[in-house]
């Protein structure tokens, strides 16, 4: 029998073997680390900026999606849409519905960019000083433009009633630690909106270098503040902060407007010169959406965009901003977006010139040059003869042929300028977007758009 | 295999009686052809402790009581036989019983008698799917056990194939079935990496080798597994070798495969038609829209006129520059398919002595898919081996190696998958007769010519090729402690290396949008170790209590390694590696892991083979859980009574077997990401060559288990000894702690959360019938399965779940319920597609009037994507040598999406898309009454994912039949083999359905998950198997 009592001893202690296994059980991920981990140092949060740009170029959002379907919502008479993306479709035919998936993926690339500026800017005091401000600037500049470009989708217009209480976006200023009743964010007006806009950008203005390689410097908060003002229609702030940039920044106009849209072979090409701030595309990193629903199959792209022959008659003869469309079949497209590694130019200086001359038309001014001048400064990089005197027509004619399909000002423009969008007035509910009902279930203090 | 185990249990408790006084001995043989048969348990009636089992060559001998008058003879898949004690030498012959055949049953950690059962445990031998020319054992048991639902995602080859036991038990954790092959649990993890559609881990599988499929569908069978057995277990227990002469069994069969469907498109005549009048329709929108202050068009007839030149402009590109729009009529649909000859060959051999048994087998299956450049080969080989080093002591092990290589296809949303082709227009010429060579083939006209990339262009230029590389094994002592405790250790490896090579040449531009060539390699391996080490205590005490118990512990530990590189810019396409790329624009390796400790124990105890009792309970800790929640204890209880062992039975004619049955208890389910509960950032968010990190992840430190809590009341009966049996169960399984992916704000930056949060309970019958309706010269044996489930989500908070088109998870209804806008036909006025509001006012009423506002309309619960019913019916005849089975097996109660529908069926109000005939009937002029609403090309006109797209998915299929006829004995004898049969195989061989698309057995691969379910995305049907083969043996 003793040798049954080792037997049991030897079995159990097979058994016993297996008790102590709290270590077998404590695996960690190897390609994340976990969040308490993961900003300690002044790197780490400079990592975490990077992450920012990252996310701000996914194809919802400043890969161009933000810019394609503000646009989409405006130009029926200007393109013929022959996507098979239900939700683009929709989005061209005015009639939205609330659970679009795109409309819903560009609300959560927006809030995700926002949350990782906001992971930056609570970790700040531990960046290096000489660190410390451009980190700040960055995520602030990031920050800013997305609450521009989200209160402009999804609220009503600024000039479109009171912008005190119409409803703009909910605005999040810290990161996200937990999910609790207070993640419930409620929306705040467009005027509040707007002003963390502003305030974020002017900071960012105010701390940014003026020389930051491909990320965001001082003349791209600049720029984008000038934008900002424009569109409220504070044509004092937006001619000020154009006429900065293009008299303190290091930008010039391409002598070319085709150099603006380079297409080697299908690489990557650096910003140009005129370019303010771009989303960088490269084969190992982003998309360029708007070469995948502008550029035709040659191009890596969907071509699921044909520009109506009448858009193109509005030109004059003459204007080489006409060779960056061409005729593909029987079908007009545009080749500016035919780099699928182009980058996304998110602001460039012809901009900047055409703010400023509508600015300073507005307020008969003549500050840094004569609104005739600057239009005609892109008129002439455009081989067209100068204007002895300009309009307001006249530079939003310019505005449309020089920026066409680049940065959703088809339907942004309509909107500060109470244009008809079609058969729709600028203020119709039907042009701004539902908030996503996904959101709208997700947070009962959220209130859903007029007209969804 | 059965007889070896039962050999084991049995050989020690071969005891020497106290009062010997005779000694006897005999010979037991097999009635059918005399061979002797080893290991049959011989037993003496008057004093059953006395007792032995045959030898090698079917000999014992035995020491009996003088007061001993009657031998027993039993053994599995045998009737017992009785003979009086005369003389010293007895000897007996035994009849096969295929009623007997699963007597025992594999059941967790170990075997059990199938009277003895108190749970519900579904058998699948063998027999029932040997040779079914599938690739995948799921395929093969198809409609083969009640209340297991399995369904492929479409006729693709090596794709992912859903079993759903009892329903479906989790919103965003696994619903499969926990697989387990001979106590090693399987790696079912999906690493297909490219494509975004699952493989199917099991088709690594030879299922030739197995011996039986165990489906453990209550919590009485399944609990002992614990954590990962709220959607079931399914055990494998893979061929063993018998002790007696060498058995050699060679099968090949050969054959082929065709779509078992077939869809109907427009042709040319139809669909230039269609289109000029489609451009009438957004003609005048165009008019009615423009801006009044700014008009484009000053008529109407002019905006349609600008319409018609449009269509006019796109025709002619796609009939490639002919005006002659109607010269060319090309039927695409048809090219999609190949032809799909298929062989296979298996040959194993077994055999043994008393000290060691053995079998080896291997297979080579070659098969095309229907669908262009989709196969699947596979070579495996097995060696189950088992040897007694002491009487007292075996080790063995069981090893399967296996190397598959799979053809894959694109998934469903793909251009370049096979059957997107049908969205081509038929005015398309299949050759570009301007250069020669396929439409949209470089160089030439391929600027959008075709309407979409030529998927033909993909077959000839690109390659995505699987290899796999699986050895499952183990490694295994069996050790008789004492006469009733024994102790078994087992250590099981499943290792997969999977390399996926892919090249999509020059050619392919237009859908990689890469020129020069892309080419893509991802090897993946996992790893997965199973530790088991249990005592097994078995006795009867006073001859009326036997008990048996089972105590023990698991570890478990997986390891994912995976690297992935993508390169571009080949030199030509004759070089095809990554090595020849220019540029190497990605590339990536990762590694994930996962660990279970777990401890068992389990205890069934009967009293007077009348009264059953079983226990069990299993402690499993995850490192996939939250640091707050690591342990999870599931227990379950079950209790059975025969009554048929019952005086008051025992003597009846009748009723030969009656048993009632219940049970509960309470299983997991902790299938989910495996760093869910950690808040995270991740490193992949790089920006233009600089590193950088993303928020990723949020914390949920306290996430648990799902838990299931399963009742189940059953009945089991036999009549006329057995001759008619069946099976009844009821369950309702109630799940609670949902680990839901919840949908939280999106302003804090991500989407979703990992959390315990909701219930959902499903609730159903099961029965199975059997008769032997023949017996004698003409067999017939008839088998019924059926089964209802109803499933129904109780809570998730209110929230509203599901991320594509139609499919929710939504409080008091089914998983992945249809919900959205109510189709209402079209406007006989205008051609408007209408709506119902379907709005509720302050009473709760509908509002029942229509709207051509797709927005105005309210969403609504439009049906259910899982069937309700479910069921299989197999015959089997024979007759002098000819045997027949046929299985039918069917759905019923469920809805298909059609989501190619808008696209397809869209009556051209959405592109260029070839469409199905159905469309003809669109509304022309005021007063047409019609389902399709009037073309408005680009204007999308009812396209909006509706009910229009709904449609009954009930089927009845004739899924597998087998016609053979075996060459008689005395035919065989001279030739000096044992059996020789040739056979005819065919699977799929008829479907009926109302269901208008490709196959109702259908859900798009690339979005398939728990919530997205019956969906129809040009997913390929079924194939329809015809092949021929034989089987020797000798």
């Amino acid at each position: 029998m003793k040798n049954f009592k080792l037997t049991y001893i030897a079995a159990l202690s097979i058994l016993l073997l297996l008790t102590a296994c709290n270590k077998q059980l404590d695996l960690k991920p190897h390609q994340q680390i976990e969040q308490n981990q993961a900003i300690l140092t002044s790197t780490d949060v400079q990592i975490t900026l990077i992450g920012a740009y990252n996310r701000a170029g996914v194809a919802d959002l400043y890969s161009g999606s933000i810019f394609l379907e503000a646009d989409l919502l405006a130009t029926q008479s200007v393109i013929t849409w022959t996507g098979t993306y239900q939700e683009l479709t929709q989005i061209v035919s005015q009639t939205i519905p609330n659970d679009n998936v795109f409309i819903a993926d560009l609300w959560l690339a927006g809030y995700q960019v926002i949350n990782q500026t906001n992971n930056v800017l609570a970790n700040l005091d531990k960046v290096d000083a000489a660190e410390k401000d451009r980190v700040e600037g960055e995520a602030k500049f990031l920050r800013g433009m997305v609450y521009f470009d989200l209160v402009r989708l999804f609220g009503k217009a600024y000039n479109d009633g009171t912008p005190t209480t119409n409803l703009g976006v909910p605005i999040v200023l810290t990161p996200t630690k937990a999910i609790d009743a207070s993640s419930q964010v409620a929306r705040a007006t467009v005027e509040d909106t707007y002003k963390q806009a502003i305030a974020d950008l002017t900071d960012a203005k105010a701390k940014l270098p003026e020389d930051n390689s491909f990320f965001a410097n001082k003349f791209a908060a600049s720029a984008i503040l000038a934008r900002l003002y424009l569109q409220k229609g504070d044509y004092q702030n937006a001619l000020t902060e154009a006429n900065y940039v293009i008299t303190t920044g290091p930008f010039e106009l391409n002598s070319n407007y085709q150099d603006e849209f380079p297409n080697p072979a299908q690489v990557h090409v650096d910003n140009t010169p005129e370019d303010i701030f771009a989303i960088q595309v490269t084969p190992q990193q982003g998309t360029n959406s708007l070469n995948t629903y502008y550029a035709s199959s040659d191009n890596s792209g969907r071509g699921d965009v044909v520009i109506r022959q009448a858009f193109l008659n509005s030109f004059e003869a003459g204007d080489e901003r006409l060779n960056m469309y061409y005729l593909d079949g029987e079908d007009n497209r545009t080749s500016k977006f035919d780099n699928p590694y182009g980058n996304v130019h998110v602001v460039r200086l012809a901009e900047m010139y055409l703010i400023r001359a509508e600015g300073n038309l507005r307020r008969s001014s003549s500050i840094g040059a004569s609104p005739a001048s600057d239009i005609n400064t892109i008129r002439e990089r455009a081989g067209l003869d100068p204007l002895n005197t300009v309009d307001l027509a006249a530079i939003i004619a310019e505005r449309r042929h020089e920026l066409a399909f680049e940065g959703g000002f088809f339907l942004h423009d309509a909107k500060r300028l109470a244009q008809n969008v079609g058969a729709l007035p600028y203020s119709s509910p039907k042009l701004v977007f539902p908030i996503p009902l996904r959101e709208i279930n997700a947070n009962p203090n959220l209130k859903q758009n007029e007209g969804y | 295999m059965k007889k070896i185990l039962l050999l084991f249990l049995l050989l020690f408790t071969v005891t020497a009686a106290i009062c010997q006084t005779r000694v006897i001995t005999g010979k037991v043989t097999d009635q059918k052809d005399g061979s002797p048969l080893p290991g049959v348990t011989v037993s003496v009636i008057e004093s059953p402790t006395v007792g032995g089992q045959t030898d090698i060559s079917g000999s014992f001998r035995l020491s009996v009581p003088a007061n001993a008058k009657t031998l027993t003879f039993r053994f599995i898949g045998y009737k017992e036989a009785r003979a009086q004690i005369e003389g010293t030498v007895i000897n007996a012959t035994l009849v096969s019983d295929p009623k007997q055949l699963t007597e025992v049953v594999v059941v967790g950690y170990g075997t059990q008698k199938r009277s003895n059962i108190t749970g519900s445990i579904s058998s699948i031998s063998s027999k029932e799917i040997e040779g079914t020319p599938v690739t995948s054992i799921q395929q093969a048991i198809q409609g083969k056990s009640a209340g297991v639902l399995v369904q492929a995602n479409n006729g693709k080859l090596g794709q992912g194939i859903k079993i759903n036991v009892r329903g479906t038990a989790s919103i965003s954790a696994g619903t499969q079935p926990l697989i387990v092959l001979d106590g090693i649990v399987l790696n079912q993890t999906n690493i297909s990496g490219v494509i975004s559609a699952a493989s199917d881990p099991l088709a690594d599988i030879n299922f030739n080798d197995i011996e039986s499929v165990e489906i453990l569908k209550d919590a009485a069978a399944s609990a002992i597994y614990g954590a990962r057995a709220s959607n079931g277990v399914m055990l494998l227990t893979s061929k063993k070798g018998k002790a007696g002469k060498s058995k050699i069994n060679f099968m090949a069969q050969w054959g082929s495969s065709k779509p078992s469907r077939r869809l109907k498109f427009l042709n040319s005549d139809q669909y230039i038609q269609i289109l000029r009048r489609a451009a009438i329709g957004a003609g005048k929108l165009d008019f009615a829209n423009q801006d009044p202050d700014n008009p484009d068009y000053a008529t109407v007839d002019d905006a349609i006129a600008e319409e018609q030149d449009f269509v006019t402009s796109r025709l002619t590109r796609y009939s490639a520059g002919n005006t002659n729009f109607n010269a060319v009529n090309t039927n695409w649909e048809s090219l999609a398919y190949q032809k799909a000859p298929q062989q296979q060959y298996d040959l194993n051999i077994s055999g043994g002595n008393d000290k060691t048994t053995y079998y080896i087998g291997g297979q080579y299956l070659n098969q095309k898919g229907i669908l262009n450049g989709n196969g699947f080969k596979r070579y495996s080989g097995r060696i189950n081996l088992n040897t007694k080093v002491y009487t007292n002591l075996d080790v063995g092990m069981n090893l399967n190696f296996t190397s598959d290589l799979n053809n894959r296809l694109s998934s469903d949303n793909q251009f370049s998958t096979p059957l997107q082709i049908v969205a081509l227009s038929p005015v398309t010429p299949v050759i570009d007769p301007r250069t020669g060579l396929l439409s949209g083939t470089l160089p030439g006209e391929a600027s959008n010519y075709p309407v979409y990339y030529n998927p033909l262009i993909s077959t000839a230029n690109s390659y995505y090729n699987t290899t796999i590389y699986r050895t499952i094994g183990n490694i295994y002592a069996n050790w008789q402690i004492i006469k009733n405790l024994s102790f078994r250790s087992e250590f099981g490896v499943d290792q997969t290396n999977q390399n996926e090579d892919s090249y999509y040449g020059r050619l392919t531009f237009r859908d990689t949008g890469t020129p020069n060539g892309s080419g893509q390699n991802t090897n993946n391996s996992i790893i997965h170790y199973t530790v088991n080490n249990y005592f097994n205590y078995k006795n009867t005490f006073a001859t009326d209590h036997s008990l048996d118990v089972t105590l023990g512990t698991s570890y478990e530990y997986s390891h994912f390694v995976g690297n992935d590189v993508t390169g571009q810019q080949f030199p030509s396409d004759a070089y095809k590696q990554i090595a020849s790329a220019a540029v190497i624009s990605a590339g990536s390796s990762s590694q994930d892991e996962y660990s279970f400790v777990s401890y068992f124990a389990k205890a069934n105890y009967a009293y007077k083979s009348k009264y059953l009792l079983s226990l069990s309970a299993r402690t499993d800790a995850s490192s996939r859980f939250g640091a707050n929640n690591r342990y999870g204890f599931f227990p379950a209880a079950s209790a059975g009574w025969i009554l048929s062992n019952e005086d008051f039975l025992k003597q009846s004619n009748v009723v030969s077997n009656l048993k009632l049955k219940a049970s509960y208890g309470l299983t997991g389910n902790a299938e989910i990401a495996n760093y869910a509960a950690l808040g995270l950032f991740s490193g992949d968010a790089g920006y233009n060559g600089a590193a950088g990190q993303r928020y990723f992840q949020i914390a949920n430190p306290n996430l648990k288990w799902e838990t299931t809590a399963q009742v189940d009341v059953g009945v089991e009966f036999g009549l006329f000894n057995n001759r008619f049996s069946g099976e009844f169960d009821y369950y309702r399984k109630n799940t609670r702690d949902l680990l839901l992916n919840v949908n939280i704000p999106g302003t804090s930056g991500i989407s979703t959360q990992t959390q315990n949060l909701g219930k959902l309970y499903n609730q159903g019958v099961e029965l199975t019938l059997s008769a032997d309706v023949f017996v004698g010269k003409f067999k017939w044996t008839t088998s019924i399965n059926a089964a209802y489930n109803k499933n129904i989500v109780t809570f998730v908070n209110g929230q509203i779940l599901g991320t594509n088109d139609l499919n929710r998870v939504i409080e008091g209804q089914p998983i992945g319920v249809f919900y959205g806008r109510e189709y209402a036909g079209v406007d006989p006025a205008n051609g408007d597609a209408l709506y119902y509001v379907n709005k509720k006012d302050a009473d709760g009423n509908l509002d029942r009037s229509k709207t051509n506002d797709f927005n105005v309309a309210q969403n609504v619960v439009l049906g259910n994507p899982t069937p309700k019913y479910i069921g299989g019916f197999t015959n089997t005849f024979s007759y002098s040598g000819f045997d027949l089975s046929v299985t039918l097996q069917g759905a019923a109660g469920n809805k298909i999406f059609a989501g190619g529908g808008q696209y397809m069926s869209a009556s051209a109000s959405n592109g260029f898309d070839n469409q199905t005939v159905d469309q003809m009937s669109y509304w022309d002029k005021p007063g047409d009454i019609t389902n399709v609403p009037e073309p408005r090309l680009f204007y999308g006109n009812g396209t909006n994912a509706s009910s229009r797209y709904l449609s009954s998915g009930s089927y009845l299929r004739c899924k597998t039949v087998s016609l053979g006829y075996s060459i008689p004995k005395n035919v065989l004898a001279k030739v000096k083999l044992e059996r020789a049969r040739i056979f005819m195989n065919a699977y799929n061989l008829f479907l009926i359905t109302k269901y208008k698309g490709w196959d109702p057995e259908v859900n798009a691969d690339y979005q398939a998950s728990n919530i997205n379910l019956g969906v129809d995305f040009y997913s390929a049907p079924q194939p329809r198997t015809i092949t021929f083969g034989v089987n020797i043996g000798l």
